[in-house]
């Protein structure tokens, strides 16, 4: 396996208080990885680290073999990491399909100025055919021409993922999905991205705090408290550690049955 | 030269500069206080310290009133009232609009205000009747302590008050709860109720404060001035921005202390700088322009090397999730039978005014028709920067100038052809567009607004004068004249109706490359941008790279449409075309028709020519039947200054419908006609249905 | 029991915009009660909290302050008749101090003479805030936040004390002091109303619980017959693990 993502120790403070120590994580190529946390363990924090939003005090970002670690958030995404957003983020007064061409016309550098003043700019046909293939593996081909303030939060999580993936992204980094659905829709939202990533083989890591879709979803985990990781491995095996346990789980008994 | 000679000529430039530095003092601390406890940066400030002290002159000049009265009305009655009915009227409901949506609405109030208080009032700024200040004999008796330099009794009214009023407003914040409470309610005003503190009463307080400051600082300024001209103030203001800057629109002392350190720099700067002068012949070309220069230099300075005003961040409401989100606008897919129904109609009007421009139209009427095609086009660049990007550009007008300024150099000392030199000043004047914004992109927001505004007026200030711009003292007599076009055969100069053409011709151009890019990628990613900066980032688009490409467009429009108003005039007529505050008006017309379609420019070109002479002086009544040009009703004319109150009063919309009046008029029109003929599809698809 | 309720929401219904977040929601607490509000993501617990401090109004139905109709008065008449409410989340003042942040809620509640005295006792309770409180708030990490938002409502001693995701992002050790502290509150006689994670730290505490569940009341009670129905609730469509 090759690795996709790698970051190394990355440390980051906050007007003196620690808010990361050398965090070191690797995700491989078409893996599905989770990070996991109490809220305030530092997700959030090292989840902007690794998309440039913030800068680490310390510590390397490596994509695809490449040093990112000075890269803006836009070149970034072009080099490959996809992402979607905890609070969801869509562009008003657009449409589902439009979404999607948006990516899928920056992604291909279609938008030459000039190209854009005589008109070529505007959307091929095979760049719509493209945008309608995610559309429907997505199963949102119906809701193409629907302005997004017509969907319900699922279904815009849903375009989210759609946008980024026009992106041909290698890495998609999902920030808490589940946050805002409920149990039945988290899980329809897990199994269309299960079945989307063995369609194209992207490589996922998964940022929640829902352990049940964690435990579900990924097959390796990372777990952060305080700052620091406290527990990687296989993701049954890391949930099980009384460590992970105490961390995140506190005192609430979950069933084993 | 001794040593004590140096300092002594120091000192007095330091006393010389103390007055004017009292007065960015002021005007710095205002918007400090108004941007502190209410979130506006309000560049209505000027228009409110402008009404006090007219209403102060009036009462003392024309009334004959006493100081004391004339000080309650002018600065205890008026001005609280204003801000108060400010309060209760606009800014109470938009708590929670975004700070560039607030400052808009104050570009509209800067507009509206004097205005309108002349229209109420009945005052008229007349030349050579100066001001007098607060205390009898304010600028006849002179103190002189150090022996090194005399302050008039205004002069140290002025110091005293801005000096207690820094360390009585500090105070405030300082000691008492209602410091507190206002920058609370700044923030949060949900936050500050849960508190137990009725938001509500806490920011009509801190808007009658923060006006009476206003109208304060205004009677004190007053006498600094010959004649009392709002403009004069709002140049003022914008000088007194550095000052602002300073205290990065927070801190009181900072904004008194920056107020100070310019004008002591000025006048610091202006004691030694005849002597470098003397030394380095190379500084003599720019002595005379360095001086004007300095607020902006030091402005921008702050904006770009200060380290604490990139970090600014506006603070979110942590508790912005009580609200209901804004009703989203019936976001619809047009049914194609209304787009042809809109489309039919379009062709045919316009056919009908081509039609009648070009036969039937008098003189007068092509003048006024040309006009507005010309503004549409440089409308559009507004349509751009502001409706695409997102971002308030205050320096359209001076883009525009560009343009002209670069056919009129051209042509008189190349004698190039017109239209050449027009595409020339246009490139010209987006080459200086992406170069403005390349430094203050980052900051966003308010704080492009402030550097545009700066650049504006720097551009009035400095550039204007420079002989290869302005054409110096020879345009003193000659006027800066611009030809027409002659394009083979055809000489526009010739015909008016031939320059109509040509300008129609130009204004479809334009309209249609603007429609290519914002259809085009360029035009999607920027309303990406406008939408979520980070979601479009995260698909890989450059904020920055965008940005700078839609400045770059907007002022090549702007410096093309420049350059045809000045073709049309035949002179650039710089003061009355393109001056900063022209151009603010610009811009509130713009965004109050629509921002964001071409339709919206032309419309806005359209009003701007001929709303006063068709409307305000009763030239449509001429089309009827009955009246003529001799028996219009007496309240024709009406005064030109209703066009600057009505279009600055539709402005205070843009928080609630950002795409415009007419964009929003016009959306819930054909809303129900459209709804209409979805169900009437629906019906014809369900009927067959429902026949098996 | 006291006979007129403290807080009394009758059918209560409320909505953001478009969407409606509670159908008719009927709550009374009566001085010295704890009430816990449970339920699921979504559920509409926040809302319940929101409506009792009048942070958001009730659409329809009526809200009841020691008798008093107070459906749709603003917020500070609610935060004058001693209810404090402690938001989810990072819900400080950004731009001000620590010590600003606490002051401009004591001085109102407590008087500027018991300022001092307040201030001590939530550096007391929190020793991190006193380490930090000429720092900005908004500097500050979300679990000192969050600590920042409780020092005042639990030092204010309100009659009524409304804490939503009362423990979320604090540590273990600081959450059990936080319950020690709202233990000694409720002995003094304050009610209380606490959305929770931490159900079984929730349930210690309240001797009501209510359970939310798509915006209506699906269950009330005792907390001692909570537990079984709450864990029935909470994982009847879940865990496979």
């Amino acid at each position: 396996m090759t690795a996709v993502l790698e970051s190394e120790v990355i440390t980051k403070t906050f007007s003196g208080i620690q808010a990361l120590s050398d965090v070191s994580i690797r995700v491989d190529a078409g893996e599905r990885v989770g990070l996991i946390g109490p809220n305030g363990a530092g997700k959030t924090t090292f989840f902007n680290c690794l998309l440039g939003i913030l800068a680490p005090d310390s510590g390397t970002v490596q994509f695809q073999g490449r040093d990112i670690s000075s890269y803006p958030v836009h070149k970034r995404a072009r080099a490959g990491i996809g992402r979607t957003f905890q609070r969801i983020e869509l562009f008003s007064d657009t449409s589902v399909r439009e979404h999607l061409l948006i990516a899928e016309r920056v992604h291909n550098g279609t938008g030459a100025f000039w190209k854009d003043l005589i008109g070529l700019g505007r959307p091929r046909r095979d760049e719509i055919d493209r945008c309608d293939d995610v559309l429907d593996l997505l199963g949102l081909l119906d809701l193409a021409d629907e302005p997004i303030e017509a969907l319900s939060l699922g279904q815009g999580r849903l375009v989210e993922v759609g946008r980024a993936l026009m992106t041909e992204p290698t890495l998609l980094l999902l920030d808490e999905p589940s946050s805002g659905l409920d149990r039945d829709e988290t899980t329809a939202l897990a199994t269309t991205l299960r079945a989307v990533q063995a369609e194209k083989g992207f490589a996922i890591l998964l940022v929640e705090h829902d352990v049940e879709l964690v435990a579900d979803f990924t097959e390796r985990l990372y777990v952060l408290d305080f700052g620091s990781l406290i527990a990687e491995g296989p993701t049954a095996s890391t949930l099980a550690m009384p460590a992970v346990r105490h961390a995140y789980l506190g005192n609430l008994e979950v069933s084993d049955g | 030269m001794t040593l004590a000679l140096i300092g002594e000529d120091f000192v007095r430039a330091l006393l010389q500069g103390t007055p004017p530095g009292t007065v960015y003092a002021l005007i710095g601390l205002g918007f400090v206080l108004t941007y502190k406890t209410s979130g506006v940066f309000n560049l209505a400030f000027g228009a409110q310290a402008y009404i006090s002290a007219a209403m102060f002159f009036k009462a003392r000049q024309e009334w004959g009133w006493g100081i004391v009265p004339a000080v309650v009305l002018s600065v205890f009655v008026i001005a609280p009232a204003i801000g108060l009915t400010l309060e209760r009227l606009i800014f109470r409901n938009l708590r929670t609009a975004s700070a560039v949506s607030k400052l808009v609405i104050a570009i509209g109030l800067s507009v509206a205000l004097p205005a309108l208080f002349e229209l109420i009032a009945d005052y008229k700024p007349v030349a050579g009747r100066t001001p007098t200040g607060i205390v009898p004999d304010g600028s006849s008796v002179f103190y002189d302590p150090t022996g090194v330099y005399p302050f008039s009794r205004d002069e140290l009214a002025q110091i005293i008050v801005a000096g207690v009023g820094v360390i009585l407003l500090g105070a405030m914040f300082r000691f008492t709860s209602m410091g507190l409470a206002m920058r609370g309610v700044v923030e949060s005003p949900r936050m500050t109720e849960l508190a137990g503190i009725p938001a509500d009463r806490v920011s009509a307080l801190a808007w009658a404060i923060s006006s009476i400051f206003a109208g304060m600082a205004g009677v004190l300024i007053a006498p600094r001035l010959n004649t009392l001209i709002s403009n004069d103030f709002f140049t003022l203001m914008v000088l007194a921005m550095a000052a602002a800057a300073v205290g990065r629109l927070v801190s009181l002392p900072g904004a008194f202390f920056g107020g100070m350190g310019l004008g002591w720099f000025i006048a610091v700067f202006n004691t030694y700088l005849p002597r470098w002068a003397d030394d380095h012949t190379w500084l003599e070309p720019f002595k005379d322009n360095l001086t004007p220069s300095l607020p902006f230099v030091v402005l921008f300075g702050i904006l770009v090397f200060w380290p604490a005003i990139r970090r600014a961040v506006d603070a979110a409401d942590p508790l912005s999730g009580v609200d209901p989100p804004p009703p989203a606008l019936a976001a619809t897919t047009r049914h194609p039978l209304l787009t042809l129904q809109t489309r039919i109609f379009g062709v045919c009007f316009l056919g009908l005014v081509g039609w009648l421009g070009f036969t039937q139209a008098d003189v007068r009427w092509i003048a006024l028709l040309s006009t507005a095609t010309v503004l549409s086009i440089i409308y559009l660049s507004i349509t751009v920067i502001t409706g695409f990007a997102g971002q308030i550009s205050l320096c359209q007008g001076a883009f525009a100038a560009i343009g002209a300024f670069t056919v009129f150099q051209l042509v008189d000392r190349y004698d190039m052809s017109a239209l050449t030199a027009a595409l020339i000043g246009a490139a010209i004047a987006a080459v200086v567009g992406a170069i403005v914004a390349l430094p203050v992109l980052k900051l966003g927001g308010v704080w492009l607004a402030i550097a545009t505004l700066a650049f504006a007026f720097f551009f009035d200030a400095v550039i204007v004068k420079f002989s290869w711009v302005g054409g110096g003292e020879s345009a003193l007599f000659s006027g800066t004249q611009v030809p027409r076009p002659v394009i083979g055969p055809f000489d526009f100069g010739e015909s008016d109706r031939a320059f109509l053409a040509l300008a129609v011709i130009v204004l479809v151009i334009v309209s249609v490359a603007v429609i290519q890019l914002r259809e085009g990628t360029i035009g999607q990613s920027l309303r990406a941008l406008r939408s979520s900066e980070v979601a479009a980032e995260s698909i890989g688009i450059s904020p920055a790279r965008a940005r700078i490409v839609a400045f770059a467009v907007s002022a090549f429009i702007a410096g093309l449409g420049g350059a045809f108003l000045a073709m049309l005039e035949g002179d650039v007529n710089y003061p009355k075309n393109f001056s900063p505050v022209a151009a603010m008006f610009w811009l509130v017309l713009v965004v109050s028709l629509s921002a964001r379609t071409v339709e919206g420019a032309i419309q806005a070109g359209a009003a701007f020519a001929l709303f006063s002479p068709v409307i305000l002086e009763g030239s449509f009544l001429e089309w009827l039947p009955y009246f003529n040009e001799d028996n219009l009703p007496g309240i024709f004319p009406i005064s030109a200054k209703w066009r600057f109150v009505l279009f600055g009063l539709t402005a205070i919309q843009f928080a609630r419908h950002p795409e415009g009046m007419l964009e929003f008029g016009k959306r819930r029109a054909t809303q129900k006609r459209n709804d209409r003929y979805y169900a009437r599809d629906a019906e014809r698809a369900a009927a067959p249905e429902a026949a098996t | 029991m006291a006979d007129t309720p403290l807080l009394e929401l009758e059918d209560v219904t409320a909505e953001y915009g478009p969407f409606r977040a509670l159908f008719g929601v009927s709550l009374t607490i009566h001085p010295g009660d704890a009430m816990a509000l449970l339920g699921s993501n979504g559920a509409g617990k926040t809302t319940v909290a929101r409506v009792a401090s009048g942070l958001v109004d009730a659409a329809t139905g009526a809200v009841r302050v020691d008798g008093v109709t107070m459906t749709r008065e603003p917020t500070y008449r609610f935060a004058q008749a001693g209810i404090a409410h402690a938001p989810e989340g990072r819900s400080v003042f950004a731009t001000f101090t620590v010590e600003e942040n606490l002051v401009l809620y004591f001085r109102r509640s407590l008087g500027r003479k018991n300022v001092p005295a307040a201030l001590d006792e939530a550096y007391t309770l929190f020793p991190r805030l006193g380490e930090r409180r000429r720092q900005v708030a908004g500097t500050l990490s979300g679990g000192e936040q969050r600590m920042l938002s409780l020092a005042r409502v639990l030092v204010e001693k309100p009659r009524l004390l409304i804490a939503d995701e009362l423990s979320l992002g604090l540590a273990p050790i600081i959450v059990d002091e936080v319950y020690e502290t709202l233990t000694s509150i409720r002995s003094s006689g304050a009610a209380l109303l606490i959305v929770e994670q931490h159900v079984q730290h929730a349930l210690e505490l309240c001797d009501h619980v209510a359970l939310l569940d798509h915006g209506t009341i699906a269950w009330t009670g005792p907390s001692a017959e909570a537990a079984d129905v709450v864990v029935d609730h909470l994982f009847e469509t879940g865990s496979s693990s």
